[in-house]
């Protein structure tokens, strides 16, 4: 079709045009949006209003004390303590795992990149090998794997005095993650610093910089966008595992946010506190959320320019 | 013993060899110009003198001394990259001292030392900014002032012009000549450009598909060149080849040019003749520069064998400054350089006169050298 056709449609059908496109996003955005609608207002009511109401009335009298409760008073099994010990299980094993995989994998994309070596695609094969690999097939052989380091754990304790962290429930699912997130974090830094240009390292080489020095002056600095990408994505992903979580951290005080949360819902004691429940959830899914909207803000485009060129 | 010495050097990938045992030495303070089309492996070469390319056969040398084995960081050399290669996440005196500092050198000392480069560069407003937010021109001042700043024994230069506009790429152009006679440093620059060559280089080394066709000054390599690459490539409009018969005429060697619709355009070929009578009626290719072919007057007075004759003008392109005349001879178009206010015209016959002093002859089928 012309320019000339463009220009000459009835402006009728163009309007006709926005309208489906704008009302089939209405309604897609309400279908995301309701769940969550719900969510808040409802961790916003007292029980019985929630018993005897609407689930989508805005609450007559807004109260926090359902997250108060969540957070401190909630019971995970038979435990009352709330979900707060549970949150700072996360983060504790979140923030070392999204640390630990994010740079194992800027490492592993300048090495697979800028300093290539004979077989360089054959491992970055194996590597995204990785990506494919369905988790569940990995719990036993995993589980193995950590019960080894539970026994040299032991070993540690007794010659002395500490484990080292080996048998440490946070550490093994710090392990877990670091080992199942590099295959993608390394897809993620490989794929960028292709782009990179090699003459910048080659600079630096002249310079006198050694192999740390150029990832840590030259790579590093200049991979902003590609950081917030990777921890981005580990950063949601490792926070929301239920998976490895229960199995290698399924109970006692060691659990993180997504298996406590699973016990509050669960529990078979009482009535249903759909309130604290709803405001539980709202927590554990805070962190992501908050990572998104910080994190992206970083997001910026052309962080290259300027490098290269005129 | 010369200052930088390449010798026999090959580059290998695989079964195909890139560079097919080169050897060139430079004086220090020389300006060494490599030059040639693209992939005839100029820019492998610069990469090998650098270390960032190892070495398949043959030897680099320093002062006497063996670069091969050593990185490139120790081997006391700067280069400037066709990119510039500004680390973007530094600011204009951070990417200047950035290989002072990774040579440790403690941070007053560093301070200084941009401080001179950025006077001498006439930058010292920039040091504040980053790389995005300087132009073209600017950022290739930064780039020599990051290779300035360690005072090296050897400034490798990667075609560092080829991103700039026209106009800034002479001005860029004298800058370089400008600082190499004021630093006196030995140089060795890559360019496809043979004007780049010819104005900056004390030694050019023309290169051709991994060979060296030909090592020498600039005046050598344009008046005297090796084969008819090197004719063909130096200069700009390039020199005119013109298929010729040797013969001898009342005694005298001469060469005959074909011409449409007359008879043969005899010329006598100066001091050439001696070694022409060798290939006596054989054809070879007539080299003569358009600046050799002149209109009457503007010939060279100092000039032994000028000989005269009339041929038809195809087209008349004034350039200003001159006027290029196209003739066509041995069925070739040959380009004559007269004067900007010569009267010819297309269409009709006019006096050339040839300079035969600069007259070149190969062999048409080595396309090497004959007289």
């Amino acid at each position: 079709m012309s320019a000339a056709t463009v220009g000459a449609r009835p402006a009728g059908s163009r309007v006709l045009n926005r309208i489906v496109i704008y009302g089939l996003l209405l309604v897609f955005a309400l279908v995301y949006l309701i769940p969550f609608f719900v969510m808040l207002v409802t961790s916003l009511k007292t029980m019985p209003e929630i018993q005897n109401g609407n689930m989508l009335a805005l609450p007559k009298d807004p109260t926090i004390q359902p997250w108060i409760k969540a957070w401190g008073e909630a019971c995970v099994g038979l435990t009352c303590e709330g979900i707060h010990g549970y949150f700072w299980n996360s983060i504790k094993m979140v923030v070392p795992a999204v640390a630990i995989s994010t740079l194992l994998g800027a490492l592993n994309g300048y090495v697979l990149t800028k300093w290539r070596f004979k077989g360089h695609k054959l491992v970055f094969g194996l590597m995204l090998f990785a990506c494919f690999i369905p988790f569940q097939s990995v719990l036993l052989p995993m589980a193995t794997v950590l019960g080894q380091f539970g026994q040299l754990g032991k070993v540690f304790t007794n010659a002395f005095g500490m484990n080292l962290g080996f048998g440490n429930s946070t550490v093994n699912l710090v392990f877990v993650h670091v080992v199942y997130g590099l295959g993608f974090t390394t897809l993620f830094f490989r794929n960028y610093y292709e782009a990179f240009p090699t003459e910048l390292v080659k600079a630096a080489m002249v310079d006198g910089a050694g192999f740390f020095q150029i990832f840590r002056r030259v790579l590093l600095p200049n991979s902003l966008p590609i950081i917030v990408v990777t921890v981005i994505y580990q950063f949601t992903n490792i926070w929301n595992d239920f998976l490895f979580a229960s199995s290698y951290a399924g109970s006692g005080d060691v659990m993180p946010m997504t298996v406590a949360l699973n016990n509050v819902v669960n529990t078979s004691t009482g009535v249903v506190e759909y309130n604290v429940n709803m405001a539980a959830a709202m927590i554990a899914a805070l962190p992501t959320l908050l990572v998104y909207i910080l994190a992206g803000r970083y997001f910026v485009r052309g962080l290259m320019a300027g490098a290269v060129k005129g | 013993m010369a200052f930088l010495e390449i010798d026999r050097l090959v580059k290998r990938y695989g079964a195909t060899d890139i560079l097919k045992g080169i050897s060139l030495s430079v004086e220090e303070g020389g300006f060494l110009v490599l030059v040639g089309p693209s992939g005839c492996g100029k820019s492998t070469l610069l990469s090998m003198i650098a270390g960032l390319d190892s070495i398949s056969e043959g030897e680099v040398r320093i002062a006497g001394k063996r670069m091969n084995e050593l990185h490139p960081s120790q081997r006391d050399i700067a280069m400037v990259f066709q990119s510039y290669a500004l680390y973007p996440n530094m600011s204009v005196a951070e990417n200047i001292a950035f290989g002072l500092e990774m040579r440790k050198v403690p941070k007053a000392e560093r301070d200084k030392a941009v401080a001179e480069v950025a006077e001498i560069l006439q930058m010292g407003h920039l040091l504040k900014r980053k790389p995005s937010q300087l132009s073209g021109g600017q950022r290739q001042r930064v780039a020599m002032g990051r290779a300035l700043v360690r005072n090296p024994q050897v400034f490798l230069f990667d075609e560092p012009l080829s991103n700039l506009d026209a106009k800034l790429r002479v001005d860029m152009r004298t800058e370089i000549k400008r600082l190499h006679q004021r630093m006196k440093t030995t140089i060795v620059y890559v360019t496809h450009d043979q004007i780049e060559a010819m104005t900056l280089a004390t030694q050019i080394a023309v290169l051709r598909d991994g060979v060296l066709q030909q090592f020498g000054t600039p005046a050598e390599v344009y008046n005297n060149p090796a084969n008819v690459f090197v004719a063909d490539f130096m200069g700009s409009p390039s020199m005119n080849l013109i298929p010729a018969a040797v013969r001898a005429e009342n005694g005298k060697t001469v060469v005959a040019l074909q011409r449409e619709g007359e008879g043969d355009l005899v010329l006598d070929p100066g001091q050439a003749g001696e070694k022409l009578s060798a290939v006596l009626g054989k054809t070879v290719l007539f080299g003569i520069r358009p600046e050799a072919i002149t209109d009457h007057d503007g010939a060279d007075r100092n000039a032994r064998t000028l000989v005269d004759a009339e041929c038809q003008v195809e087209v008349v392109e004034p350039a200003g400054s001159d006027t290029f005349v196209v003739a066509h001879l041995g069925g070739k178009h040959v380009i004559a350089r007269m004067r900007s206010d010569v009267p010819v015209r297309a269409g009709h016959r006019a006096p050339f006169t040839f300079n035969m002093d600069k007259a070149v002859f190969f062999d048409p089928q080595t396309e090497q050298r004959v007289a």
